[in-house]
C-alpha cells in the first residue's frame, strides 16, 4: 500500500517535472494576442538600425551570435536560434519585444535592463536581415509622452514611497489610470527593482514599501529610478536623489596605496625596495667608472 | 729565463686564434644566412601579425616566453664560475671565467631581444618605461636583465684591460684602427703596481655584487610566473627552482663551448681533460640540487592533487605531455647525473654529449614549464576551437625561436675572435705566483 503510494507520488512528481521542462523548452511561445499585436512607434531605418546593433552586441550577441553568422553559443539547452533565421524572423514584432520582456529558460528578461524604444532599435537591427519585411507603424504618438508628470514622494515613518502619475492633458492634469509603475535603484552593476510593479489606481497613484537597510552613500543617499509604462502615455522615467539608505563610507579599493594601484599610489615597501636596488647599482658603478678614471690616469710605472 | 720563454709561449698560444681563418669565414657565413632565413620569419610575424604562431588569447605564453626563461637561465652561469668559484678560491676554473663571461654577457644580451620577438607589437615596449608600474614585475624584469648585461659588460671589460693592451702590442697583421682601439680600451695599461690594484679590487666587488643581480634576474623571472595565481606555477619555491636550473643549463652551454674552443683554437695545453673533469663534476652537482627542486616542485601538488593541479599535472605525468615530460626529465636530468659520476663520462667527448643533452633538455624543461600551466586554466576554457584550446607552435614560431640561438652563437663566435678568451695576464700572473713558491 505505502509502496504503492510512493510509486504514484512518484510517477506524479516525474511527469509534473517533464512538462514543466517541455513547457519551458517548447518551441514555441505563447504570446497573448495584444501582446502579438503591437507595433513599434519608431519608424525602422538605417539610424535605429545602427543603433540597435550596438545594443544587440552588448546584450544578446554572447549567447545569440551575429545574426547569420553561425556563431551561436552551440553548448547551450536549448541551443538559442540565428534571430536572422526563418523562424524568428516569421514572428511579429509584438512577439520579439514580449519575449525580451518576458524571458524564458536561460533567456534573461530584458524589460528593465532595456527600454522600450531601444527594444524596437534591436528589433528594427534584426528586421534588416529580412528583405521581405514590411513594417507597419503603431499609432501611438510618442509626443504623449511628455505630457506626464511622475511625482515621488517618501513617508519616512511608514517607508513608503508614493508615486503620482499625472498628465497634462488640455482638459486639465488628469490622473493616469492602470499605469504600470516600477521602482529602481541605482547599484553599481545596473538597477535593483524594489518590491513588484505595481499598478497606478483611480487617483494615479502608487505606493511601494521600501527596505529600511539599503546601503546609500557617504550621506545615505540612493539614486531612485520611477519607470511609468502605460498603453495610451509609452514609457516615462524619473530619477530622484532621496536620503533614504544606510549611510555607508566604505573606501574604494584604489583609494589607498595598493600592490594593484596606480603607480602613484605604489606600496611604500615596494617603492623603498625597488629604488634602494637601482640606487645600490648606481653607487656600485660609479665606484668602478671612478676606479677606470684612475687607471686611465695613472702613468707613472 | 725560462719563466720568459714560457710567457712568451703562453701569450703567442692564446693569441693566436684572434686572425681571421677560413674556417671562421665559413662558419660566420653560415651563421649568418641562417639567420636571415629565422629573420624572414620575424618579418612574417611583424607583417601579418602573431596569428603567424601558435600563441592565442588562452595559450598566449608559449616558446617564445620559455625560450626567454632558458636565455636569463643560461647567463647566470658567469656569475657561478667567474664570481662564485672565484671567490671560494677554487683556481682551476680561472681560464674558463672568460668563456662563462662571454655566454653570460652573450644570452643575457639577447635574452632582451627574445620578449621583444614575443610581442605582436614591438614598438609598445615603451609603454612599459611611459606606463610602467614599479609594483608589477614586469618592470622589475626589465630593470634587473638590464642592469645585469651592464654588469656583465664591466665583468667581461674589467679583467680583460691588461689583455687588451697585450692584444694591441702583440697582435701582428692588425689594421691600425684595431690597433688604435685595443690601445684606447686597455686605458694606458702599464701593469703598475697602483693599475693591479684597481682592477683586483674592481674585479672583486664586481664578483661579489654580481651575485645578488644574478640572483635577481632570475628569481624576479620566475616570479613573472609564480606572482601568477595558475595551476603549476602558485609555488613558494619557484626563485630557487629556476636559480639551480639556470646553473645546470649554464654549466653544460659553457661545457660545449669548452670543448669547440679547445679543439679549434689549439688550447689542449689550457683547456685539459683537468677541467672537463671539474666542470663535469661541478655539473653533476647542480643536476643534484635542481633535481631535488623538482623532487619538491612536483611532490607537493602531486600529494595533495587539487582541482586545477590535478589535471595539470596528469596531462604532464601521463597525459598529453607525458612523452615530453619524461624524456626531459630522464634524458635532460637523471640519465646525465647517473653518467656523470663515472669518471670515464667526464672527459671531453662524453662530457660534450652529456652537456648537449642536459643543454637541449633545459630548454624542453622551460617549454614544459610555460604552456602546459597555459593549457590549464583555473576558470575552464569552453565553447572555442579545438585549435584554441591546445597549443601547437607553427614554423614561423620555431624559425623565430632559433633566432636569438643563432644570434649567441654569432656574438660569442665574434667575442671569442676579437678577446683572448683564456685570460693571458691572469694566466702568467698564476703561473709567475707558482715560480715564486717553488724558489
Amino acid at each position: 500500500m505505502l509502496k504503492n503510494k510512493l510509486n504514484t507520488r512518484l510517477f506524479v512528481t516525474f511527469s509534473l517535472a517533464t512538462l514543466l521542462i517541455l513547457n519551458c523548452f517548447s518551441a514555441t511561445w505563447d504570446v497573448p494576442a495584444d501582446q502579438k499585436e503591437k507595433k513599434s512607434y519608431i519608424k525602422f531605418d538605417k539610424q535605429t538600425s545602427s543603433q540597435g546593433e550596438v545594443l544587440y552586441n552588448a546584450n544578446c550577441a554572447s549567447c545569440h551570435g551575429n545574426p547569420g553568422k553561425n556563431n551561436i553559443l552551440k553548448s547551450l539547452n536549448p541551443i538559442p536560434p540565428d534571430l536572422s533565421g526563418k523562424s524568428s524572423q516569421a514572428l511579429s514584432d509584438g512577439d520579439l519585444q514580449y519575449i525580451l520582456n518576458t524571458g524564458r529558460g536561460l533567456m534573461p528578461n530584458f524589460k528593465n535592463v532595456i527600454s522600450a524604444e531601444d527594444q524596437w532599435k534591436v528589433i528594427s537591427y534584426l528586421r534588416g536581415f529580412n528583405p521581405n519585411y514590411v513594417q507597419e507603424l503603431s499609432k501611438f504618438d510618442p509626443n504623449k509622452s511628455k505630457l506626464v508628470k511622475l511625482t515621488a514622494k517618501f513617508d519616512s515613518k511608514a517607508n513608503i514611497l508614493t508615486v503620482m502619475a499625472l498628465a497634462d492633458e488640455k482638459s486639465g492634469k488628469i490622473p493616469i489610470i492602470k499605469a504600470e509603475i516600477a521602482v529602481f535603484v541605482k547599484r553599481y552593476f545596473g538597477n535593483m527593482q524594489i518590491e513588484k510593479t505595481v499598478l497606478t489606481d483611480n487617483f494615479g497613484k502608487a505606493q511601494v514599501v521600501f527596505p529600511k537597510d539599503l546601503p546609500g552613500n557617504k550621506t545615505g543617499d540612493l539614486e531612485v529610478l520611477v519607470k511609468l509604462f502605460d498603453e495610451n502615455y509609452g514609457e516615462v522615467q524619473t530619477t530622484n536623489k532621496l536620503a533614504i539608505g544606510v549611510p555607508t563610507d566604505k573606501p574604494a579599493l584604489n583609494e589607498k596605496r595598493a600592490i594593484w594601484n596606480v603607480l602613484a599610489k605604489a606600496p611604500i615597501w615596494t617603492l623603498s625596495l625597488y629604488l634602494l636596488g637601482v640606487f645600490a647599482f648606481i653607487l656600485l658603478l660609479l665606484y668602478l667608472l671612478n676606479n677606470l678614471r684612475k687607471l686611465y690616469n695613472s702613468k707613472t710605472i | 729565463m725560462l719563466t720568459q720563454l714560457k710567457i712568451e709561449k703562453i701569450t703567442s698560444d692564446l693569441l693566436k686564434p684572434i686572425r681571421l681563418t677560413k674556417s671562421f669565414l665559413i662558419w660566420m657565413g653560415f651563421l649568418g644566412a641562417s639567420l636571415l632565413v629565422c629573420l624572414f620569419a620575424y618579418f612574417l610575424q611583424l607583417r601579418d601579425g602573431m596569428v603567424v604562431t601558435g600563441l592565442g588569447d588562452y595559450v598566449s605564453w608559449g616558446m617564445y616566453i620559455s625560450n626567454f626563461v632558458f636565455f636569463v637561465a643560461t647567463s647566470l652561469i658567469g656569475m657561478l664560475i667567474s664570481a662564485v668559484l672565484s671567490l671560494s678560491g677554487q683556481k682551476w676554473a680561472t681560464p674558463l671565467a672568460r668563456i662563462a663571461e662571454i655566454i653570460a654577457l652573450a644570452f643575457a644580451a639577447v635574452a632582451g631581444l627574445v620578449i621583444i620577438m614575443d610581442m605582436g607589437r614591438p614598438e609598445r615596449l615603451l609603454n612599459v618605461f611611459i606606463h610602467g608600474r614599479i609594483q608589477s614585475p614586469i618592470v622589475w624584469d626589465v630593470t634587473v636583465v638590464t642592469i645585469y648585461v651592464l654588469v656583465s659588460t664591466l665583468f667581461l671589460y674589467i679583467p680583460l684591460i691588461p689583455d687588451l693592451k697585450i692584444c694591441s702590442e702583440k697582435l701582428e697583421k692588425l689594421p691600425p684602427f684595431a690597433r688604435n682601439l685595443y690601445k684606447f680600451l686597455s686605458l694606458n695599461w702599464n701593469n703598475t703596481i697602483e693599475q693591479k690594484k684597481l682592477i683586483k679590487d674592481s674585479t672583486r666587488v664586481l664578483a661579489i655584487f654580481i651575485i645578488p643581480i644574478a640572483l635577481a634576474i632570475h628569481t624576479v623571472t620566475s616570479w613573472l610566473f609564480a606572482n601568477t595565481s595558475r595551476a603549476g606555477w602558485d609555488s613558494t619555491i619557484f626563485g630557487p627552482y629556476f636559480v639551480s636550473g639556470a646553473f645546470v643549463s649554464g654549466c653544460a652551454a659553457v661545457i660545449i663551448a669548452m670543448y669547440f674552443f679547445q679543439k679549434n683554437y689549439k688550447l689542449q695545453d689550457y683547456i685539459t681533460d683537468f677541467h672537463f673533469n671539474k666542470i663535469g663534476q661541478l655539473l653533476a652537482l647542480v643536476s643534484l640540487v635542481y633535481l631535488y627542486f623538482n623532487l619538491n616542485e612536483y611532490m607537493v601538488p602531486g600529494y595533495k592533487m587539487k582541482l586545477a593541479e590535478a589535471k595539470h599535472l596528469k596531462e604532464l605525468f601521463s597525459g598529453s605531455h607525458a612523452l615530453l615530460f619524461w624524456s626531459t626529465q630522464l634524458l635532460g636530468l637523471i640519465i646525465p647525473i647517473i653518467l656523470l659520476l663515472f669518471k670515464k663520462m667526464r672527459k671531453s667527448g662524453p662530457l660534450l654529449i652529456i652537456a648537449a643533452f642536459v643543454l637541449i633538455g633545459s630548454w624542453f624543461k622551460r617549454y614544459i614549464i610555460v604552456f602546459p600551466t597555459m593549457e590549464h586554466p583555473f576558470l575552464p576554457i569552453q565553447n572555442v576551437p579545438l585549435n584554441f584550446k591546445i597549443y601547437t607552435p607553427t614554423l614561423v614560431e620555431i624559425l623565430v625561436t632559433i633566432a636569438p640561438m643563432i644570434l649567441v652563437l654569432i656574438i660569442i663566435t665574434i667575442l671569442s675572435k676579437i678577446i683572448p678568451i683564456i685570460p693571458i695576464h691572469e694566466t702568467i700572473e698564476q703561473l709567475e705566483e707558482l715560480e715564486e713558491n717553488k724558489k
